[in-house]
């Protein structure tokens, strides 16, 4: 039972990391950019979700409302930041994006204060139920078929729809796809907002599972988003999916068993370099 | 006076880190987010020779022979991996390090190891700090002039038509990392004996962004580009006294804007405004 | 001489000059502070600063230290080692003759050296690790060190909660290792079992792993180290995760923000501190209300670490009758029975404190008195 309830935290952890990491493989996928500032969005998307909540006393609306401001600033960043630089050697997009983490990690504290936010009473998910001799919370029911849902809209939208398939275009071959009147611009754009909103979602979530929403919350999980891409295979999203499950499984039983030995980041880290070490194009890439 | 020394110092070690960093991911183009673990592997080396008793110049030699031979052992793998993945499995082997470490009790845990005896004065690591930082320098652009720089950049610009002509690759890229790691971890040793206490936090991965950053904003490739970058970083904190509150603000806004108007750095700036490449 | 016209004019206006003239103002005394205001220990840094503008505020509206007001100089050092030795030559350079650290222990301890070199008194108000004091006599430690905090822990659930299986959850850093440290040396002496210790990192947020593992453990106590943004949220996953053992945690959690995320999981946490919300003494009734009233939220253990490490310089200060550095050293020497808002302040010969450890619980959304550890044999504190 016990190494049970650590499979699940594991899984929790990994639906978790999935639903972030997506939005940095998309953008991975399409523009070869390490998309650090990922993080951003994603605490915006926490802080917006937590104040509305707590305003309006409706989760719903949290939701919402963290979707659609993560949303607007995806495109943005990408507009200000990335588009002009496209031509450019991939650390300056790097660096440019720790530079927008690093400054709006700071803007947050400046805005919200260093102290944090938590949902109130009334809005936060305590709800538990008990499932053969576990406690499962509502929360972390929430976060795993949010997860699952999403996803999987996400692959049925990259293969049945017109927009999905332009953009599968576009990935493979942008000069290709344009001159098949793909609005290449548009796919961007489009990229970023569903990277965004699903951060912003997942920021929401996040909050709500730690109990406490605060300024630099999504730098930790951004880096590790990193590795959990590369892990999976360099914009492969299935890949992304895979390396966050067994990425939060062996962070869970780790964290437990190797506790004398590593920290739980150094345990994430020694997975993805032995795994790199053994499959360089990572778990489901394309060897080169 | 003291005050002024003492910046003075730090700015000749973030140097000696910058152009070290800059061997490898400005000359080899071999990007490494784990610069830090290095200057930390140096640290705790030097530290743990001199409280055995080695002396000075001994426990400093440690520092960096450690952090070369770590280096070397990196590029090693390194070499199986490229790119994309190369920045990760860096990124990796810092976490990695300071994960060991803090669970570590023999090299002081979370706690760190202190009373590292310290043998110099202010003036002292003052005068080595900037020696070094400036044998450093002296070395890089002799490299970059030397065979040995033109090979790491046909490495840093193509590796498949590098390795077609006949270069090692592997070669070259494990040295251009024992060469930056070692100066690394030379600045480490030195620091270690300044500060009398060093805890595994200032080796983190945050360290290593601001050592990279550094190179960014001066130019990758560029030595005198890089020095100028860790220095104008190093006083930033003084510099922007005005904005105390905004510090990390501005910092973060200073990499977006030199990346955005120009992403060749202080460099490339020189090269607009002059025509002429800043070695 | 003769009493001439001219004469008796000179001395009317040496006279009358002092009362002509207004009276030159006595410049004011300069203590230097150095916290992180920025980085991610802003939180602790600006509750850090908070306290130390009370304290010199109240000092100030008290008369002053010698007629001249007191006036702080601050200095943001991130928590940063190499951001703090470059600020202490600084306080150096610009004549400050006390200075206070309000930060971790890292930068702390190596500014600790500058001024022990520089023979200037330098007190840390909250930084707990070891080596601080060793820096040498002219460095001083207002705050318990973490091994005595947690043979404090230790002694309170064995005798008072009567508890004998204990998980320990430690924060992975140099609070939660000695913290730790000191529970497990004498955890034998009072009976107690340690059933297990897991440990976590200063960056997470979600502990699944270990609530699971604990529900495994079943132990009879948990001694959690860890500060407000950690164990708020580990404590709410606890009781989230059905687990009803009391929770002994320490005084990172000494903040009202710990109740604010954790809500009704916090009801019932007891922690070891030295700030005692329900204390009828005086001075520690003036800085909590006085806190609250001035910063609109309640006080916390970091401000009042830091306003005591003020408040004790002040009185220094007062007591030499001067600036000069190696009297104020002296002077907080050979305090003993000064009282200030976290206790009563008494050095030992190596500059730290003896005093009694609070137990505060939290009840109804707030700290109140639970007991208080009193063992000055068990809570004495390093001497070398």
């Amino acid at each position: 039972m016990y190494y049970v309830e650590l499979l699940l935290v594991g899984l929790v952890w990994g639906c978790t990391y999935a639903l972030i990491a997506l939005g940095v493989t998309l953008v991975y996928g399409l523009l070869r950019i390490l998309h650090v500032a990922h993080a951003t969005v994603f605490t915006l998307g926490a802080y917006v979700g937590v104040l509305t909540a707590n305003h309006f006393g409706s989760l719903a609306a949290a939701f919402v409302a963290a979707a659609l401001v993560a949303g607007a600033l995806g495109p943005a960043i990408y507009r200000l930041v990335y588009q002009p630089i496209l031509d450019r050697p991939p650390y300056v997009a790097l660096i440019a994006s720790i530079g927008v983490v690093v400054a709006m990690e700071d803007g947050f504290r400046l805005v919200f204060g260093p102290y944090g936010e938590s949902f109130s009473r009334g809005t936060a998910l305590t709800a538990t139920y008990a499932v053969g001799g576990m406690i499962v919370s509502l929360v972390q029911v929430c976060i795993v078929v949010t997860a699952l849902v999403l996803l999987a809209a996400f692959s049925l939208f990259a293969t049945r729809t017109r927009a999905g398939v332009a953009w599968r275009a576009t990935v493979s071959d942008p000069a290709m796809a344009a001159s098949f009147g793909v609005g290449v611009r548009g796919v961007r754009y489009l990229c970023f907002l569903i990277a965004s909103a699903l951060a912003g979602i997942a920021g929401v979530l996040v909050g709500l599972l730690n109990g406490l929403i605060e300024p630099g919350m999504g730098s930790v999980i951004s880096y590790k988003c990193l590795a959990i891409i590369v892990l999976g295979g360099l914009g492969n999203v299935a890949g992304t999916l895979v390396a966050s499950l067994m990425l939060g499984v062996v962070e869970s039983y780790g964290t437990v068993f190797l506790d004398n030995v590593l920290d739980r980041d150094a345990i994430a880290f020694l997975f993805v370099i032995v795994v790199l070490l053994v499959r360089p194009q990572g778990l489901l890439g394309q060897r080169r | 006076m003291d005050y002024y020394l003492s910046v003075a110092t730090f700015a000749a070690l973030n140097v000696i880190l910058a152009v070290g960093l800059n061997l490898i991911s400005g000359f080899c183009g071999q990007v490494s987010l784990g610069h830090a673990a290095f200057y930390g592997l140096g640290a705790y080396a030097a530290a743990l020779c001199a409280i055995a008793g080695l002396p000075f110049g001994l426990s400093l030699l440690a520092g960096g022979l450690a952090a070369g031979a770590c280096g070397a052992v990196v590029a090693f793998a390194a070499v199986r991996v490229r790119e994309d993945f190369l920045a990760i499995v860096t990124m990796g082997v810092g976490f990695l390090f300071l994960g060991a470490v803090r669970k570590q009790s023999w090299l002081g845990a979370e706690m760190g190891i202190a009373n590292i005896p310290s043998p110099l004065d202010r003036w002292g690591y003052a005068a080595l700090a900037t020696g070094a930082a400036l044998g450093l320098v002296l070395l890089s652009l002799h490299v970059r002039r030397s065979w040995m720089g033109r090979a790491f950049d046909a490495v840093a610009q193509d590796e498949d038509a590098a390795r077609s002509i006949g270069i090692d690759v592997a070669g070259y890229k494990i040295t251009a990392f024992l060469l930056g790691t070692a100066a690394a971890g030379l600045a480490g040793g030195i620091y270690a004996h300044l500060t009398q206490l060093i805890v595994p936090d200032a080796f983190n991965f945050i360290e290593s962004i601001s050592i990279l950053a550094m190179v960014a904003i001066g130019g990758l490739g560029s030595t005198l580009g890089v020095v100028a970058g860790a220095v104008l970083l190093t006083l930033m904190p003084e510099l922007f006294r005005v904005v105390n509150e905004y510090k990390l603000l501005a910092y973060g806004g200073l990499l977006l804007f030199v990346m955005r108007v120009s992403p060749g750095g202080l460099a490339g700036l020189v090269r607009r405004l002059t025509g002429r490449e800043l070695p | 001489m003769s009493l001439t016209l001219p004469r008796l004019l000179l001395a009317a206006a040496a006279l009358g000059a002092p009362f002509a003239l207004p009276a030159a103002a006595a410049p004011n005394i300069r203590i230097g502070l150095h916290a992180p205001l920025t980085g991610f220990a802003a939180a602790d840094g600006k509750s850090a600063l908070q306290g130390a503008e009370l304290a010199v505020a109240q000092v100030n509206a008290a008369g002053g230290v010698n007629g001249r007001k007191l006036e702080l100089v601050v200095e943001d050092d991130q928590a940063r080692a190499d951001q703090a030795v470059p600020l202490a030559n600084k306080f150096l350079g610009s004549g400050l003759k006390v200075v206070i650290s309000g930060s971790y222990s890292a930068p702390t301890r190596a500014a600790a050296t500058v001024f022990q070199k520089a023979r200037i008194p330098y007190i840390s108000a909250y930084a707990l690790h070891p080596d601080i004091t060793r820096a040498g006599n002219y460095v001083f430690r207002t705050s318990f060190t973490g091994e005595v905090q947690g043979k404090a822990a230790a002694k309170f659930i064995g005798t008072i909660l009567a508890k004998k299986k204990v998980t320990l959850i430690t924060l992975n850093n140099d609070f939660g290792q000695s913290l730790a440290a000191g529970f497990r040396s004498v955890a034998g002496q009072f009976g107690l079992q340690i059933v297990n210790e897991y440990s976590y990192a200063i960056g997470d947020r979600q502990f699944g792993s270990i609530v699971a593992s604990v529900k495994r453990d079943d132990p009879a106590v948990l001694y959690i180290s860890g500060y407000f943004f950690t164990g708020g949220p580990l404590v709410t996953q606890l009781r989230g995760g059905g687990v009803t053992a009391p929770i002994v945690g320490t005084e990172g959690f000494d903040t009202y923000e710990f109740i604010a995320i954790a809500k009704d999981a916090a009801e019932g946490v007891m922690i070891t501190t030295s700030l005692d919300r329900d204390s009828t003494s005086p001075p520690a009734r003036r800085f909590i209300d006085e806190y609250e009233s001035r910063y609109r939220t309640p006080a916390n253990m970091v401000a009042a670490s830091t306003h005591t490490a003020v408040t004790v310089a002040a009185e220094a200060l007062r007591r030499a009758g001067t600036d000069d550095p190696a009297k104020v050293r002296s002077a907080i020497a050979a305090m003993r029975d000064f009282d200030v808002s976290t206790g009563r302040i008494a050095f030992n010969e190596l500059g730290e404190i003896r005093k009694a450890a609070q137990i505060q619980i939290i009840r109804g959304a707030a700290f109140h008195h639970y007991a208080t550890i009193d063992d000055p044999v068990l809570l004495a504190p390093p001497t070398r």
